[in-house]
């Protein structure tokens, strides 16, 4: 066998150069050919950097285990070091897994999604559509689902422009991204209200973070407009004892292991600005204290540097069996401050196929029924849509704008503005998208 | 129409599509098997109102219209409604599966493709193909006996299946022949006289001819 095979790599190998010089000769885009020697390259780093990552995660492991009986240490260690990452609140523990708990029969479960046509200049008219997605199901009662989506137009002058920080601007991507978000959270509230004025015992399920830590820096009336309006839902929320859950698919976060970092700092009081090992702090000191400096140090780099790179989901891929869950963690997010009794808290669970990262307000955190509720919950919702949870996925089926709705809309509205006499101008640049001549 | 009465009856309708709010509302006085939306002048496709709700093979059914068309089913069949999505293997029931996975059966739809045979106008059944064809989004409803016994008095139905290809022609013909014996109230005279026109139709094929009359005289 092993002559043909050479011969059939001779002959592949003088196709793809065929290929290959076709391709410059006739086309302008991506050149692959010159891409290849870089993915050759960044393979290589991957291959070395995945060695060091194995190793990584085993320091990570031991230290978590070190840590787990005495995590009240760690906790007082976070509470007074200074550093520049996002920690955990460690409220009940650092390791506990707890079992997953039997999911009530009767429950529904209620879930938005948004998506949105973006306002384009280059287009016939400046005006932005959001397209909220619902989805209300109801198990173990055989009832029919609730599974719609609305959409919204925005058009009129005040829609499209808005003033803010006594800036007057035109909408743009960021601004109608903030106003998606924040009705996928008021649109969730009113939709699991009403299910619960149904008489169905219901949960709310948001796809992606509570925190809305994008808000952090924006002009003040902005970020203050946005926290009311969440807030507001929030408390309908927690009045209603509907527990509120932000569900988050690949979580890259690092909280826990930015704790373990922190343990690996040999001072009993971290402050990273004053890090001694850097060498930017230690003008002034002797060659004895330099070299003893040196001797803590991980392969040249500072000594938290060992779990550097590995994730919380990989670390605890490691440690929680399908079904389990830590126990909940206390968010450190600045913008935190500003959502009262609503602190986010959050726990990573293994739905089975992955780890997921729950978010939680405060509330849902220190009621136990409502806790082992979610618990049951996501893992059950995780398992029927498998790997995610399928409320969550049938409501961003419901909300998605496709590129080729996109298409439609826009054709649409040429069309309605052409029929009803309305000057309908295109800018050239779109029309050159549309239309590239020779 | 959405009236206030009906919000405060309904806290969710705020979040219904406007086709469920529809439907939900005159349930009760529905009657039709189908709504058209495909539609040519020699079939047309149907969606029935429920999963799994189709009218069954070889039923006669009548579309709306000013001259109501007159059609048997051929082929029904379930689908996704979304191109992209296809149902996956369960392995549960369908009980349990409206219990646990009440979403799927959201995503399904019924429909049936119907052979238009006919129509009716002002001076009764027509066994030719209608002027125009149905139009998309009439209602489909099932042919009362009455309607199959004067639309089939005269044999020409068994001429428009036979001359159709694409379709299961002898097994709509058994099918077809079945539901107008029980119209005719299974009457030996009609069925004598049928057997003897597909027996002219199918020529010397002795065969085919037997085979279809012995299937649809069980």
């Amino acid at each position: 066998m092993p002559a043909p095979q050479k011969k059939r790599h001779s002959i592949a190998r003088g196709r793809s150069r065929a290929k290959r010089n076709k391709g410059t000769k006739n086309s302008t885009m991506l050149d692959l050919y010159a891409v290849k020697t870089q993915i050759d390259a960044m393979v290589a780093d991957e291959r070395q950097s995945q060695v060091d990552y194995r190793e990584k995660l085993e320091i990570a492991l031991r230290e978590y285990r070190r840590w787990a009986p005495e995590w009240q240490r760690l906790a007082d260690k976070i509470a007074r070091s200074r550093t520049s990452w996002l920690m955990p609140g460690l409220v009940e523990a650092l390791d506990r897994p707890v079992a997953l708990p039997a999911r009530p029969p009767e429950i529904s479960i209620a879930a938005t999604d948004g998506s949105q046509i973006f306002p384009d200049r280059h287009e016939i008219s400046s005006c932005f559509l959001i397209n909220i997605g619902y989805i209300l199901l109801h198990y173990g009662t055989g009832e029919k689902p609730l599974m719609s989506s609305k959409p919204t137009l925005y058009y009129r002058e005040e829609e499209i422009f808005e003033e803010w920080g006594g800036r007057r601007i035109f909408v743009n991507r960021e601004l109608v991204g903030a106003k998606r978000g924040l009705m996928e959270f008021t649109e969730l509230a009113d939709l699991a209200l009403a299910a619960q004025e149904a008489g169905h015992r219901v949960l709310a399920f948001s796809d992606g973070t509570l925190i809305q830590w994008s808000l952090e820096g924006k002009p003040q009336d902005f970020k203050q407009y946005f926290l009311k309006a969440s807030m507001a839902a929030f408390d309908k929320l927690a009045a209603a004892s509907i527990p509120i859950i932000g569900y988050i698919s690949q979580p890259g976060s690092q909280e826990i292991v930015n704790a373990l970092k922190l343990g690996l700092c040999p001072q009993q009081v971290a402050d990273c600005d004053r890090c001694p090992w850097r060498k930017e702090n230690q003008l002034g000191l002797d060659a004895a204290e330099k070299e003893i400096l040196g001797g803590q140090l991980w392969r040249g780099r500072v000594p938290c540097s060992p779990v550097e790179g590995i994730n919380d989901a990989v670390l605890l891929h490691s440690i929680l069996e399908p079904g389990q869950r830590t126990p909940v963690y206390r968010s450190s997010s600045k913008i935190l401050e500003e959502y009262g009794p609503h602190w986010v808290h959050f726990f990573y669970v293994h739905v089975g196929q992955e780890i997921g990262r729950v978010e939680i307000p405060q509330w849902v955190a220190e009621d136990e029924e409502m806790l082992e509720l979610v618990h049951a919950c996501i893992c059950d919702q995780a398992e029927k849509g498998q790997g995610y949870p399928v409320a969550l996925s049938e409501a961003h089926e419901r909300a998605v704008v496709r590129g080729a709705d996109r298409e439609s809309f826009y054709r649409f509205l040429r069309d309605t503005f052409v029929k009803n006499d309305i000057r309908a101008n295109v800018s050239t640049k779109s029309f050159k998208k549309r239309h590239a001549g020779i | 129409m959405n009236t206030v009465e009906e919000e405060k009856s309904n806290p969710l309708s705020r979040f219904m599509s406007d086709g469920a709010n529809a439907t939900s509302a005159w349930d009760a006085e529905k009657t039709h098997v189908g709504e058209v939306v495909e539609s040519s002048t020699t079939e047309l496709v149907a969606e029935a109102p429920q999963l799994h709700g189709a009218p069954s093979f070889g039923q006669f059914v009548r579309v709306d219209s000013d001259m109501p068309i007159i059609g048997i089913v051929f082929n029904v069949f379930t689908h996704s409604i979304e191109a992209n999505r296809r149902p996956t293997a369960y392995g549960k029931t369908e009980d349990e599966l409206r219990l646990e996975q009440p979403q799927i059966f959201e995503l399904l739809r019924t429909e049936f493709q119907a052979l238009v045979i006919g129509y009716i106008d002002t001076t009764g059944p027509a066994q030719v193909l209608p002027p125009q064809p149905a139009r998309i989004h009439s209602f489909v409803h099932l042919c009362s006996e009455e309607e199959v016994r004067a639309f089939t008095q005269t044999d020409d139905y068994l001429r428009s299946i036979l001359n159709t290809s694409k379709i299961p022609t002898d097994e709509l013909l058994i099918a077809a022949l079945r539901q107008t014996m029980r119209a005719h109230d299974g009457a030996h005279a009609y069925f004598v006289r049928m057997g003897k026109e597909l027996s002219r139709l199918l020529g010397d094929d002795y065969d085919r001819l037997s085979s279809i009359i012995r299937r649809a005289a069980y």
